[in-house]
């Protein structure tokens, strides 16, 4: 217990571990604070029109279907329309009608209104009184929030491994690494120790983000705790390797870099590619953040029955991982008995 | 002053080389490379679908529709293929000969384009295909954008953690106090660092784009992406230069590269990208850079003076600053 408190008093002192919990919190507010904001109105249409050039009347019916950008100059209009951060389609008088000019890049979305709409010009006057029935939008997790929320949270749970790692190098580097080992404590007390602290700050900070991030389910919301302490576990033993096996703080650093790379990139691939050969699909689960992933998206989706699957391949990694570093702890004791 | 200035490249390059920082970056960009190609681009085809249109006409009353519209046999197919669209999909319901629009709600002025775009399918007309001013397809401009942001990440990262990473590992070398003694200028110990990490820059600059925008596309654009990336990566390069003199450790280093890769990134992608407008931006200095970045990877030519004006300014700057933390540095040392 002594040495928990210990432990936990030089996290306090450690700014680094303390900024990498946190981090995923603020960006995860910093997510729902841009989604709250706006992530519909990237589908709402912007016109742009040279000053005089159409009708008043024109104008305000333009604004029935979107924003109207007014361009003093047929070259400032040309500009706008091929501007790459936006999708303005360019609406010019022709005779009694409209004609529109686009920059070519859109998505199809936005190149079928721009061929819809001088056909909805001339029909606008028998459009106008027809009933509608909006139904209520469905919660439904798709899109790009939904991937950056669950990579976000991905990072939050794999927390524990750069807390861990940085740890124990800044140990490492101010020789108290040295003084524990010869403090009377074994070396099961001191893992128990280094991973109790990544664990628990990686659950606290996922957990944090889970809540921030998602709405779930009692029964979601409890897989959703049982994949954090799984993945955070994985997460605090990889981070003991990674303090172990790097000499000083920048290698652990470059470690952790393409540990945190490939942790967010292999699950992503794996999900946006579809998975035509099963191998391939299967080898990603070597990866342990490709099954927290698969599970995290499958509660948001309601499916808690298939996160199951991804729980017991956290299982496998969780005792994997543990063997190894015993088998590593071992293997390393020898080396130094044989030293001595 | 040449000979000099090549050992400390090389010595440089020996020291960053150990540090697996070239490794790291090489790494980075296949990663890069492989997702813009199966992953990025895949998903975002999957985005770009047309607006769907269902119609359930139970007396058959309309005669000639246009073959964009999907019949349904009942009120219930209706609404399951509405909830299942993903498209943005719109209903009509023909009950007593008049058009009923059943759709999920969106922005207001969304709906209405929606709603008008399906029932003008109920009177097809003859087919108009819009004017294309710009040389981009779909997908080169998604490449494009991918591309641009990865490398300003990238470009922001290499310049400022890679030259922190070997100054740390110099200070505690102690080669700053034997610099002070050496007889050659003091400023070649900061050009020959600029040089190593601006050259990493282009060198990952050009192949980032002829991997992922094709090398066609890219002969014509590289070279104002080359004069975008030098821009940005002297002004990342000389401020982790001058951070790395300022600050204590490489923990303190990295705990500042975290704030300010989230300032420099976050709200300028945000703003860069249709989602979310705001007007504060344009005091956001990196803003301005992204913005001219993507313009060169557009082929938008950027010729403001002011800007360039302002860069050199802030380059010129930065190395005041840099080049004052450094001899303060040594002196300290020495």
């Amino acid at each position: 217990m002594k040495g928990l408190i210990y432990q936990l008093k030089s996290v306090r002192k450690d700014k680094f571990c303390i900024m990498s919990f946190l981090l995923p919190i603020a960006i995860a507010i910093m997510l729902n604070i841009a989604g709250s904001i706006d992530l519909s109105s990237s589908g709402e249409y912007d016109f742009c029109v040279v000053e005089g050039n159409i009708t008043a009347e024109t104008q305000t019916w333009l604004t029935k279907y979107g924003n109207v950008t007014i361009c003093q100059t047929k070259e400032e209009w040309l500009l706008a329309i091929k501007e790459p951060s936006t999708n303005r389609i360019g609406v010019e008088a022709d005779g009694k009608g409209i004609r529109t000019v686009l920059s070519g890049d859109e998505a199809t979305i936005w190149r079928q209104t721009a061929s819809t709409l001088p056909v909805l010009y001339e029909q606008r006057e028998l459009l106008s009184e027809i009933p509608i029935r909006i139904l209520e939008q469905p919660d439904m997790p798709t899109g790009f929030p939904y991937i950056l929320m669950a990579v976000t949270l991905i990072v939050a749970m794999f927390m524990g491994c750069t807390f861990n790692a940085m740890n124990i190098l800044s140990e490492k580097e101010n020789g108290v690494a040295l003084i524990n080992e010869i403090l009377p404590m074994t070396s099961g007390q001191y893992v128990i120790q280094k991973i109790f602290i990544g664990f628990v700050f990686g659950c606290l900070s996922a957990v944090v983000t889970a809540t921030i991030c998602f709405r779930l389910s009692p029964v979601g919301a409890a897989a959703m705790l049982a994949l954090t302490i799984l993945s955070a576990f994985v997460a605090a033993l990889i981070g003991l390797f990674v303090g172990h096996i790097s000499d000083g703080l920048m290698a652990g650093i470059v470690y952790i870099k393409v540990i945190m790379i490939v942790f967010m990139t292999v699950p992503l691939l794996k999900y946006l590619v579809p998975a035509e050969n099963n191998v391939l699909s299967y080898i990603c689960y070597l990866i342990p953040s490709s099954a927290t992933f698969e599970g995290i998206m499958e509660l948001v989706n309601g499916s808690t029955a298939t996160a199951a699957k991804d729980m017991v391949i956290l299982g496998v990694h969780c005792v994997g991982w543990s063997l190894l570093y015993v088998f590593f702890k071992q293997k390393k004791g020898k080396q130094r008995a044989a030293i001595k | 002053m040449w000979k000099s200035l090549y050992s400390l490249f090389k010595k440089d390059c020996r020291i960053t080389a150990s540090g697996k920082f070239f490794l790291v970056t090489l790494g980075s960009l296949l990663l890069y490379t492989l997702f813009i190609h199966f992953g990025y681009l895949n998903f975002m085809a999957d985005n770009t679908d047309t607006c769907r249109v269902y119609l359930y006409d139970p007396a058959e009353t309309l005669g000639q529709v246009s073959p964009l519209i999907h019949s349904v046999a009942s009120m219930e197919e209706l609404d399951e293929a509405l909830a299942r669209d993903t498209s943005g999909g719109v209903g009509i319901c023909i009950t007593d000969n008049e058009p009923n629009v059943v759709l999920y709600a969106g922005t207001e002025k969304f709906d209405r384009c929606r709603t008008d775009y399906a029932l003008s399918l109920l009177h097809p007309g003859s087919e108009y295909i819009p004017e294309t001013v710009g040389d981009n397809s779909p997908e080169m401009k998604q490449r494009k954008e991918i591309t641009c942001e990865l490398l300003f990440i990238e470009v922001v990262a290499i310049g400022f953690l890679g030259i922190a990473s070997v100054l740390f590992k110099e200070k505690q070398m102690g080669v700053i106090r034997v610099h002070a003694v050496m007889p050659f200028p003091k400023n070649l110990f900061i050009f020959s660092k600029i040089f190593l990490f601006l050259l990493t820059d282009l060198i990952f600059a050009a192949l980032i784009t002829l991997f992922n925008v094709g090398p066609a596309e890219a002969g014509s654009i590289l070279p104002a992406i080359l004069i975008q990336t030098v821009i940005l990566s002297l002004i990342m390069i000389l401020t982790g230069f001058g951070c790395a003199m300022l600050l204590k450790d490489f923990k303190q280093f990295s705990l500042l590269y975290l704030v300010i890769s989230l300032f420099t990134t976050v709200p300028v992608f945000l703003s860069a990208n249709p989602a979310i407008k705001t007007d504060w931006i344009l005091y956001h200095p990196f803003f301005h850079v992204y913005t001219k970045l993507k313009n060169a990877f557009f082929g938008i030519p950027v010729t403001s003076p002011v800007y360039y004006i302002c860069a050199t300014c802030i380059i010129f700057l930065l190395f005041g600053i840099t080049t004052a933390a450094f001899r303060k540095e040594m002196g300290k040392e020495g």
